[in-house]
């Protein structure tokens, strides 16, 4: 599915292309250049500083954050990250079931999705439309209105403290978006990819492994990043369905560090759960950087 | 990236590769009839392709050209009517029991896969043996002189190349009819030109038929044994090129069939006279009076638009050939061809 050497695209990647771009670059006076730099750098502060920030947090100790900048040279401590990493039950836990939950939940969907895209986009007419509008207008209500009548299905049910219960509602609201997302994808495909499929003999499921998804790729991996992060940042569901404090996903549980004592806010500890529960984050984006922009830019796919 | 071929499986689908068993007969479709709500595609069209034959199916855009290749290959199904292909009627099969070599428009090469793996794809998920794949491909690389290019992605052909890998993917299956849906259309003038014979002598050296849609009428007389020329699902006429530049069986292909477009003057009693461009010839007298408009000069020949009491009227003539502002234009009685007002059907001469 990945490709490990993407041939640059001759358009853009040309020497033809380069020449003047080299020589535009060249006749920017320094100005212009010291313009650029100083938007860039107002760009990364507006991104970065909240990250920056929350860090900075996470390494001091209550007192020096209260003594403001006066003493940056002393009160540094790893005493928050120590605190939640020996926590009962250990902070790696609650990583370990937001994966757990993200990864089912983002399966769950897919397994659901594809499916699903692939058999809109081969309709056409009404049908479509009727069926893309319904599903537009699920993905668009807000879920926070239903997660009382979620708590009511759970409790019928005894999924109460199951974590992986909490697939079932993560897939089911992310389901709606995921099937537009791929449905659109597919729409994308020119027909005559899978017809000329059909006449070789290739059957539905091996025009999806060997045609079809290969080619969605991009469109996969994006969705699934989509849907992975609406679990990992869940908070009304996970609250109400968990109450074990083993199996807490992240959300819950980051509340219930900040709200462990009634007569102070742990900013250090609280900071330190953020940063510990980003940086997985962070390295899956790392990972999967190609593919999901690419998929953020589709088109490119033709062929 | 191997699939695993159970050997027994094997015999089964091999047929596709044994040499030899392109020993196919004609195609022939009977009132074949294709309708999409309320609209009819295909009109109870007859036509009969024998083995070996190029037929060219030419007309406008819509004429439902493209469609009858998709319901010879098995994509759409007919309302009504049959498909012969060798005497068997196949118009019930799915389309890889067709054997159909097709080659689209677009060429729809796989992007994310190899020019080898474009082409060895279906025969792999057919289950055909690894060694049979290798022999089979080897052929047709040598065959389009693709061996260099095996390694390569669609994306990094030029248009030229990526016909030819189309076309060796129709080869490979050792067809028992080929279609080509527009298989020039993306590629420039020039390269057509070039590559006509080429594809002739790779398609029409076999002994299957091969269908040839295109809305160019001098591609389909330079490439095709026989033209099909359709109008709004209908055929209108069925001959070689030159039974269709002679003896058009109405306006609409006299029309489509030689360039610049036939002159038609409306004639007093409401029929149409029908005279080529280039059967015209200046007479001292009789003819008719014609005024020079506009001259386009190309060296062997010139075009020359002229206005007379008809309307107006092309004239093509050598470069050489002196043109004066006021002249009388006469034809051949044998070159006059004259069509019905109403129906525009063609008046017996």
């Amino acid at each position: 599915m990945t490709s490990p050497s993407l041939p640059s695209d001759p358009i853009s990647g040309g020497p033809m292309s380069r020449g003047p771009k080299a020589s535009s670059a060249g006749s920017t006076p320094a100005s212009a250049l010291l313009g650029r730099i100083l938007a860039v750098g107002l760009l990364l502060f507006w991104s970065l500083g909240p990250m920056v920030w929350q860090l900075y947090t996470s390494l001091r100790t209550p007192e020096a954050l209260l003594a403001g900048w006066a003493g940056l040279a002393s009160g540094w401590t790893l005493a928050n990250y120590t605190q939640i990493l020996t926590g009962d039950p250990p902070f790696w836990r609650y990583l370990l079931n937001s994966f757990l939950v993200g990864g089912v939940s983002t399966l769950l969907t897919l397994l659901l999705a594809i499916p699903c895209a692939y058999g809109l986009a081969r309709r056409s007419g009404a049908l479509r439309l009727v069926m893309g509008g319904t599903l537009l207008a699920t993905a668009v209500f807000p879920y926070v209105l239903l997660f009382l009548a979620l708590l009511e299905v759970a409790r019928h049910f005894g999924l109460a403290n199951n974590l992986l219960a909490l697939c079932l509602p993560y897939a089911g609201l992310s389901l709606p978006l995921a099937v537009l997302l791929l449905q659109a994808a597919f729409a994308e495909l020119p027909p005559e990819l899978e017809e000329s499929a059909v006449l070789e003999g290739l059957s539905l499921l091996q025009r999806l492994r060997w045609i079809l998804l290969p080619l969605l790729g991009p469109a996969v991996f994006s969705t699934a990043l989509l849907v992975f992060l609406f679990s990992w940042n869940e908070f009304p569901i996970a609250l109400t369905w968990l109450s074990r404090s083993e199996l807490l996903t992240l959300a819950p549980a980051m509340a219930r560090i900040a709200g462990s004592s009634v007569y102070t806010v742990p900013y250090g500890a609280f900071a330190a759960a953020t940063v510990l529960g980003s940086v997985p984050l962070l390295l899956l984006l790392l990972v999967f950087q190609r593919p999901i922009v690419a998929g953020l830019t589709q088109g490119a796919i033709k062929g | 990236m191997t699939t695993p071929t159970p050997a027994t499986s094997a015999s089964v689908t091999v047929t596709s590769a044994t040499p030899g068993s392109s020993t196919s007969g004609s195609l022939r479709l009977e009132q074949l009839l294709r309708r999409i709500g309320t609209r009819t595609i295909v009109d109870h069209l007859d036509l009969t392709v024998e083995g070996g034959d190029c037929l060219a199916l030419l007309g406008p855009s819509g004429c439902g050209k493209s469609s009858i290749l998709r319901l010879i290959a098995g994509l759409d199904w007919p309302d009504a009517g049959r498909i012969l292909l060798a005497g068997r009627d196949i118009t019930a099969l799915p389309p890889v029991r067709r054997q159909v070599g097709m080659v689209f428009q677009s060429y729809a090469l796989y992007p994310h896969l190899s020019v080898a793996r474009n082409l060895s794809l279906g025969m792999e998920m057919r289950g055909v043996p690894r060694a049979t794949i290798e022999r089979e491909l080897d052929r047709v690389l040598v065959l389009l002189q693709l061996e260099e290019l095996r390694g390569r992605r669609p994306a990094d052909l030029s248009g030229g190349q990526r016909q030819r890998v189309a076309l060796a993917r129709a080869l490979l299956r050792r067809p028992q009819v080929f279609l080509l849906d527009e298989p020039m259309s993306n590629l420039d003038a020039q390269l057509r030109e070039e590559l006509r014979p080429q594809l002739r002598t790779i398609l029409c050296g076999g002994s299957a038929p091969v269908v040839y849609v295109t809305h160019d009428q001098q591609e389909a007389m330079g490439i095709a044994d026989r033209i099909a020329v359709l109008r709004d699902g209908r055929l209108q006429q069925c001959g070689t090129p030159q039974q269709l530049y002679e003896q058009p069986a109405n306006a609409f292909v006299a029309r489509f069939i030689g360039r610049p477009e036939i002159n038609l003057l409306p004639q007093p009693d409401g029929s149409l006279l029908g005279v080529r461009p280039e059967h015209l010839h200046p007479v001292g007298e009789g003819g008719i009076a014609a005024r020079l408009l506009s001259r386009e000069w190309h060296g062997a020949s010139q075009q020359l638009l002229l206005s007379t009491s008809y309307g107006p009227l092309r004239w093509v003539c050598n470069g050489d050939q002196p043109v004066e502002a006021e002249l009388r234009l006469g034809w051949e009685p044998r070159r006059l061809h004259r069509f019905d007002g109403r129906s525009s059907l063609r008046l017996p001469d």
